[in-house]
């Protein structure tokens, strides 16, 4: 065992290598298990669940590195889907509902962003604080009750474009461009710095305000474009959309490789992840239909893989 | 820091001196909270006097019961720098094996032996995130988010989706019982909330425990011990989330497998909003038991104020409101007070 | 005034009245033999023999990572040796364990002051170590509170022991630190770099106070990078070099240069001379018109030419970190104005510093200087990035390319640029810093304690940088609180006194005497 960590040590272990492992372990076992699971037609299915909380996952990656968190994603979702069902239902064409949800989503990350960048409060407690807000507001005022059915003009974007689902293109697009900020670009080592040391990113010219607003206002808006997704799949807008999004987010991005401390993490690793949580999810619904079975494997998957990447770190910290 | 004079004009000086007064009350949380706490009740009376009836105060105080004693423990594990958002799941789970033991459509065991046994297990689940925190050096937010999850499918996993009733004479005394007029209930949390305050204030360990969270990197020089200070604390709030479910379900008489859903953010909220820091080492325990007096008293208030019954949806909303109130006044006050390094 | 160590001593002498009584008996307190502690691949510490005898002030010096701080935590139980025996009063001392050297009588006073900020002097003097009531369980907190005045008491200070220390000075945390090492009812008391955050009438204070310790008979570990107090109070002292026991000698013995030659292994040549710059033809590259904000400092002006060195003095407090910072664009000020080159700057702006040509070298390297998980280049580039592009990406190669070059320049001693960063030694550190701000080619260079810390090698090597640069004609504001290091580099010194300025020196009419004369509170007021 010894030997086995060492060699995995001067390969410079990454989580990413430890994903890719348990995936393949996976799809074995599932494919043993049964075959069609594993089929490209059953798959492309399965994942039309997927594409909202990967979205998600992009900014949350981010932001997790700057040793921040944003509890008030799927509140945030909610707020977006009311916003877009009651002004649609009020009269307003159903686009300009949509650019009117959006902007409601982007103000709320707005919102985050300047209470954490300017007012200087925990992000946990200001999204924790927003999660509650969001979530509220969206119960409030459409009175618990959704909207439905939706416009086939919108609703058509809830299917798929060239054989894959809509969402599926949205989010690659936005994996590539995030990865190749963060990657690539200034300002994302800047992330990275804010994460590993704010103060000496401040002390160093860094716009740390600056891109923190920013990024929890992606948040908000990315939040935003799952809402309408999540519409216009299902063909309703209601207050209950999103709801415990945040957690299967923040799950799926520890569990590749992001530290919850800042500084560590990229794209990659939080595809793998979310791949990774999806491809459990999807098969024990599958073959055991059992979402309480999905509840359990996955809150153990996200301790043991911290404990997992600790156990195989020893001496570094 | 150095002693330079400023030169006030009259005007400025005397809006500054009652700014300074404000902000001064707004230092000292628990006043704030009481002031917010009269202000409430003085409000709703007014619109609706049956407010101040005996039998309403009685019950705000009955529903705030199993909060505020989980909030003594989710207090201590805060002030030591760590945080536990696994609170309602394992009220849920404690609540089931409870269900399962003592009901008399179930195991119907002797009722003080399923008390017990439940208290025993939730000490033992606490001790396990405690040891994941400390032994396994996993974030607890990372470990009580997964609890979270994996706790509230067991429980809906060994319920069968249904609700459990039928619970025996004992476990609803706890709940519904009265000594010498006191509601068991009431007398529980009370004495909770005195032993935690002695703990804090009057015992070697509670002074360990601000330290802990104040500078981590210190005590461990000074020699403290971390495992066991952490490990103390998760069990508590352990054991004392036992306690919170005997006090809901001796109420209630009825388990379903949501229960405890959604505590753990009241709960955290009431911590925050009583004057915790998040990063530990700061907090008033009699400033918990205000917030969470005055926010399950927002509960009953939405009722009283006849806003119709749509106004409890908007009850999360001002969940919200509070811990955001609560912070930015934290914070103009802290910047005032200028910095002392 | 009796003795805390009473019963301590009792136990290991007869009847102590006069120093020279404990010379006689001239007995080991601690004696380490053959001590060796290594960290991953390196060695910290190798074969240190070392013996402190009681009731003796020993000092210990060395460079950065020549193994003093290792030495410590082995001492006081934090890490334990891999080989060799530590003996405490004749009896073997358990390693590894902080109670374990508490209860032999260690007691020590950590460079980075330990110290709880939300809790009270009280509880920072007794916690871990509380006095209890009630079979044990209760604490007592009258006698813990009369105890802790009385201790601060002795050590001179007299605030509310109600407070908590974050609303205390810096100074005042000192001592808090100081009195809880005091009521250990130790016999050894360790001293890592007491005064390097005290001003020098907290430091007379002190080296008074570690004069009355020895008188009763308690000894004293102390260590130091001012030679100037080894000499003043130290009867022997030991030199360390790359983890090993150099030599071991009377203070009264030796010289300055001596030590700092076993401290180096070679000689080493200090920047003595002195420049006598400030040619009227420079510009003037930084003006500041009655600088102030509503805490630390009022109605600060001075000016800075190219081409010269200015120092700015005061006692710690003063504010002149907090001038720099305002100036830096960090904090906010609220009255008067910045220029740069005739450019005007917005406060709170660093941006706007950043790019007239200001650059600022903090003064916590390890905290504001740089991110310690990256690696150098990293840390190198993390300042001008943004010119560092192709399109929207950043240029591997040119980026590559001029780390190269900076780290060149400076003799960084790194093992590659991938290194991270936070392996590097001290000096190194903060070598890394200038050359992360030399490479926005600022034209004014702003140094907060650029040498705290760091061995006499490195320092002289930075000073002779400094001194490079200025004559290219970068203009150079230089904060220390090493008054002779202030003396010897600058041209002028500008002293801050509790906020304000209080006077300028010529560089020729310097002299210790006279700056301390003008950075020190009047006579008349009370202490601060």
């Amino acid at each position: 065992m010894r030997a086995l960590t060492a060699k995995l040590k001067t390969a410079g272990w990454r989580q990413e290598y430890v994903l890719v492992m348990l995936l393949v372990v996976l799809i074995g076992v599932a494919g043993a298990l049964d075959p069609t699971f594993v089929t490209a037609r059953a798959q492309l299915k399965l994942s039309e669940n997927i594409w909202g909380l990967a979205i998600l996952a992009l900014p949350m990656t981010m932001i997790i590195i700057t040793a921040g968190i944003d509890l008030s994603v799927g509140s945030t979702v909610a707020l977006a889907t009311v916003t877009f069902g009651l002004s649609w239902h009020q009269g307003v064409p159903v686009w300009g509902a949509a650019l009117l949800a959006l902007g409601v989503a982007t103000a709320a990350g707005a919102l985050n962003g300047f209470l954490v960048s300017k007012v200087k409060v925990h992000p946990l407690i200001v999204t924790l604080a927003t999660l509650a807000a969001f979530r509220g507001i969206a119960e409030g005022a459409s009175k618990g009750k959704p909207v439905t059915p939706l416009p086939d003009a919108f609703t058509q974007f809830g299917d798929t474009f060239a054989g894959i689902p809509v969402a599926a293109w949205v989010f690659a697009v936005l994996a590539i461009v995030c990865a190749l900020f963060l990657g690539r670009t200034p300002n994302g080592r800047f992330v990275y710095a804010i994460g590993h040391n704010e103060r000496g990113a401040r002390f160093s010219g860094i716009a740390v305000d600056r891109i923190l607003f920013l990024l929890y206002s992606l948040s908000g808006l990315l939040a935003g474009v799952v809402a309408l997704l999540y519409a216009a799949r299902r063909n309703t807008a209601s207050p209950e959309a999103g709801m415990g999004n945040e957690l299967d987010v923040i799950t799926a991005v520890v569990i590749g490789g992001t530290s919850i401390y800042g500084g560590r993490g990229n794209i990659v690793g939080t595809c793998l992840g979310i791949l990774l949580i999806h491809e459990t999810r999807e098969f024990v619904r599958w073959y055991w239909s059992s979402d309480e079975l999905n509840l359990i494997v996955v809150g153990s998957l996200l301790v043991a893989s911290v404990l997992a990447h600790r156990l195989l770190r020893f001496g570094k910290k | 820091m150095s002693t330079l004079s400023t030169v006030d004009s009259p005007p400025a000086g005397r809006l500054r001196r009652f700014a300074d007064g404000l902000l001064v009350l707004a230092r000292s949380r628990e006043y704030g909270l009481l002031l917010l706490i009269a202000l409430t009740v003085v409000t709703v009376s007014i619109k609706s006097p049956d407010f101040l009836d005996l039998g309403n105060l009685r019950d705000i105080l009955e529903q705030a019961a199993p909060v505020v004693v989980i909030a003594c423990g989710v207090m201590l594990v805060v002030l030591t720098g760590e945080i536990d958002i696994s609170v309602g799941s394992l009220m849920g789970l404690l609540a089931a094996l409870l269900a399962l033991l003592a009901s008399a459509d179930r195991c119907a065991w002797h009722p003080a032996v399923a008390i017990l046994f439940v208290l025993l297990a939730g000490a033992a689940v606490g001790a396990c995130t405690g040891l994941m925190v400390t032994i396994g050096r996993v974030p607890s937010i990372i470990v009580t988010l997964g609890m979270l999850t994996a706790l509230r499918g067991v429980t809906i996993l060994t319920m069968g989706g249904e609700n459990i009733k039928n619970f025996p004479a004992m476990v609803r005394f706890l709940g519904t019982g009265e000594v010498l007029g006191l509601p068991v209930d009431i007398g529980v949390a009370a004495a909770v909330v005195i032993l935690t305050g002695f703990i804090l204030v009057l015992t070697p360990l509670g002074r360990r425990i601000f330290a802990l969270g104040s500078n981590p990197h210190a005590s461990e020089l000074i020699g403290l011990s971390e495992r066991t200070i952490k490990l103390f604390v998760f069990a508590y709030t352990g054991f004392l989330t036992g306690v919170a479910t005997l006090l809901a379900v001796g109420k209630l008489g009825n388990v379903a497998p949501s229960m405890g859903k959604g505590r753990e953010l009241l709960v955290v909220t009431c911590v925050v909003v009583g004057g915790v820091s998040i990063s530990g080492g700061r907090g008033k325990l009699r400033g918990v038991v205000l917030a969470v007096l005055l926010m399950v008293m927002m509960r009953t208030v939405l009722t009283f104020m006849e806003m119709g019954p749509e106004a409890t949806k908007w009850e999360r909303a001002i969940q919200g409101a509070f811990i955001l109130l609560a912070v930015v006044v934290d914070h103009l006050a802290s910047r005032h007070h200028g910095s002392g390094r | 005034m009796e003795s805390l160590y009473w019963p301590l001593l009792a136990q290991k002498v007869a009847f102590i009245t006069r120093p020279e009584d404990v010379e006689l008996l001239n007995s080991t307190m601690i004696e380490l033999v053959k001590i060796s502690k290594a960290f991953g691949g390196t060695q910290a510490l190798r074969d240190v023999d070392l013996t402190i005898r009681t009731g003796e002030v020993h000092a210990l010096c060395g460079e950065n990572g020549a193994g003093k701080s290792t030495l410590i935590k082995c001492l006081a139980g934090v890490v334990s040796p891999d080989t060799g025996t530590m003996r405490v009063n004749d009896t073997d001392l358990r390693p590894g364990n902080v109670r374990a050297s508490e209860s032999a009588g260690i007691a020590v006073i950590h460079q980075e002051s330990v110290v709880f900020p939300d809790m009270n002097a009280v509880d920072n003097v007794f916690v871990g170590r509380e006095l209890r009531t009630c079979g044990g369980l209760v604490l007592d907190r009258p006698a813990m509170r009369g105890r802790t005045r009385e201790l601060l008491q002795r050590l001179g200070e007299d605030f509310d022991v109600s407070c908590p220390l974050s609303d205390l000075t810096l100074a005042q945390r000192q001592m808090t630190a100081m009195a809880r090492a005091l009521s250990m009812q130790c016999h050894t008391l360790i001293m890592d770099e007491p005064t390097a955050s005290l001003s020098e009438r907290e430091t007379h204070t002190l080296l008074q106070l570690v004069r009355d310790l020895r008188g009763d008979g308690i000894s004293i570990l102390y260590v130091s990078h001012r030679l100037e107090e080894v000499f003043e109070i130290a009867d022997r002292v030991t030199v360390l070099r790359d983890g090993m026991l150099v030599e071991t000698l009377d203070v009264a013995d030796t010289d300055r240069e001596r030590i700092i030659q076993l401290m180096v292994g070679r000689e080493v040549e200090e920047l003595m001379h002195r420049h006598g710059h400030a040619e009227a033809e420079h510009e003037v590259a930084l003006e500041v018109r009655g600088l102030g904000d509503e805490n630390a400092f009022a109605d600060i002006s001075f000016s800075l030419r190219t081409g010269e060195i200015l120092g700015l003095a005061g006692l710690v407090g003063a504010g002149r970190s907090e001038i720099a910072r305002a100036v830096f664009g960090i904090d906010r000020y609220t009255d008067g104005d910045v220029h740069c080159f005739g450019r005007p700057l917005r406060p709170g702006r660093i941006s706007d510093a950043i790019e007239a040509g200001i650059a600022m070298v903090p003064e916590d390297r390890q905290h504001e200087g740089l991110m310690l998980p990256m690696t150098v280049q990293e840390n190198l580039t993390l300042t001008m990035l943004h010119s560092l592009t192709r399109g929207p990406f950043v240029d591997r190669a040119r980026e590559k390319e001029l780390v190269g070059k900076a780290l060149a320049r400076l003799m960084v001693k790194t093992e590659s640029p991938q290194s991270v960063v936070s392996s590097l030694s001290g000096g190194n550190q903060q070598k890394v810093v200038i050359a992360k701000w030399l490479a926005t080619e600022p034209r004014v260079l702003i140094l907060d304690e650029p040498t705290r810390g760091i061995d006499v090698g490195a320092k002289a090597e930075i000073h002779r940088l400094i001194r490079a640069l200025v004559s290219e004609g970068m203009a150079v504001l230089l904060i220390s609180s090493d008054l002779p290091e202030l003396l010897t580099v600058s041209d002028r010194i500008v002293v801050v006194r509790e906020g304000r300025i209080s006077g300028e020196l010529a560089g020729t009419e310097a002299t210790q005497e006279r700056v301390l004369e003008l950075a020190l509170p009047d006579a008349g007021r009370g202490a601060p």
